[in-house]
């Protein structure tokens, strides 16, 4: 039998009760948040609220990850969340950061490169720049939370209370790097020319939707649950 | 705040009356209620409702969401999912609401229709038409909307539609990537824009 129950929409309601197997059979890509908080295989019949526990984080922020990674829901509730779970918030963002800079942005990179082969020197030009202008936007973005508001949130958490404004600076100032993403796949899909080859295309447009995909949910991350737990510590 | 005006169409008066509520609730104006299209169809000239909320076991039955589209082509149609729905009819409305959205996400899944159906004039074609084409390649050579307004000779609200088509068709948003396109497509030259 399984330990979890299905909602009146057919998703899986994600609870501390059910084991790390059945979230895995949810939803493989919740993969990548457990290698993303450091958390090691294997499970046995763990639970979600044991693997927790153990790992000495919150489960109602673990399970709210997770609903956000697997299922279509954008509803983001801190309710049951600390200020301290911002230690562990900013560690999954951290390693998401790695995972777009180190991993899928090099892929993406070198998926560009093979298909751009095929193209005409004019088209290669265009494209390898819209790509790398867009790259280097996302590093500055990225490299900016790493550098700047992790560590400001991180002194937070530890009770120092640095200038309120950075959060609403933070969020007046966060910046869309998913519409570029879009337009490239957009670019990709519809308009490069016959000669590029299937597999080549579909392997780079693989890699295109999981980093926007990721990247959607990595936003709203940010500013639904990053930013509101941020402004609550303040209020401490 | 302008309170969107909307029609109710479904059979079950406790569905039709609770989704009221909870709609006055989310600040919308319901302004006509009824359990049939047939009933409606006869007060929608004078409610004139924004957004028409159709239970599933209404369309199809006696009210065909193609032919409605091309006749109220402001509206914005969306179906309630009570009973099972063909996909086909899904992917004719502007969007769908399920029996256990609450108010919250009610009204998100009714601003994004309302956007869709905006964005989205019901079109088979996806090719630019000569305007469109204009305001892109002006796009492309860095103008902002204003610019592009005065150069066209028309209004900004103009530009801001002919704006959305493009994205609309091209499934490009951003000023680089539009640029892309237009250069891709030979619509002018590189040396003509500031890549």
């Amino acid at each position: 039998m399984k330990s979890y129950k299905i909602d009146g929409t057919h998703e899986v309601i994600f609870s501390r009760d059910m084991t790390i197997a059945e979230l895995l059979d949810t939803d493989y890509h919740l993969l990548s948040i457990l290698e993303r908080l450091g958390i090691e295989l294997p499970f046995g019949d763990m639970t979600v609220g044991q693997m927790c526990d153990r790992y000495g984080m919150s489960s109602a922020l673990f399970l709210q990850i997770c609903r956000i990674y697997a299922t279509s829901d954008e509803e983001v509730s801190t309710d049951e969340l600390r200020t301290e779970d911002l230690t562990t918030l900013i560690k999954f963002l951290r390693s998401s950061h790695h995972y777009y800079l180190d991993v899928i942005l090099p892929r993406i990179e070198a998926g560009i490169e093979s298909v751009l082969q095929y193209c005409d020197l004019r088209q290669q030009l265009l494209l390898r720049r819209f790509y790398t202008d867009y790259e280097a936007e996302v590093r500055e973005h990225l490299q900016y939370e790493d550098d700047t508001m992790f560590p400001y949130l991180e002194a937070l958490v530890s009770g120092k209370q640095p200038e309120p404004e950075m959060i609403e600076h933070y969020l007046d100032n966060h910046t869309d790097i998913c519409e570029k993403i879009d337009d490239m796949k957009s670019i990709i899909i519809k308009y490069l020319p016959e000669r590029c080859s299937i597999h080549q295309r579909c392997d780079l447009l693989y890699d295109v939707y999981a980093m926007r995909e990721d990247l959607a949910r990595h936003t709203l991350l940010e500013t639904d649950l990053m930013a509101p737990l941020a402004l609550m510590a303040h209020k401490r | 705040m302008r309170r969107e005006r909307i029609a109710i169409i479904e059979p079950s008066e406790m569905i039709r009356r609770g989704l009221a509520l909870l709609l006055e609730q989310a600040n919308y104006d319901v302004v006509c209620q009824a359990g049939s299209w047939s009933e409606a169809e006869s007060r929608l000239a004078t409610t004139q409702p924004e957004v028409i909320i159709l239970g599933s076991h209404v369309v199809g039955s006696e009210c065909n969401m193609r032919a409605l589209h091309i006749e109220l082509q402001s509206v914005t149609f969306v179906i309630l999912a009570t009973v099972a729905c063909d996909d086909d009819i899904l992917r004719q409305a502007d969007g769908v609401i399920n029996l256990y959205d609450n108010a919250a996400k009610l009204s998100k899944k009714l601003q994004a229709a309302i956007e869709q159906s905006q964005t989205n004039p019901y079109s088979d074609s996806h090719d630019l038409s000569e305007r469109e084409r204009d305001v892109l390649v002006l796009i492309a050579k860095g103008l902002a909307n204003k610019e592009i307004a005065d150069e066209l000779n028309i209004s900004i609200h103009t530009v801001m539609s002919h704006r959305k088509n493009i994205a609309h068709k091209t499934g490009i948003k951003s000023v680089a990537g539009l640029t892309v396109y237009a250069l891709l497509n030979n619509m002018l030259d590189a040396s003509e824009v500031n890549m």
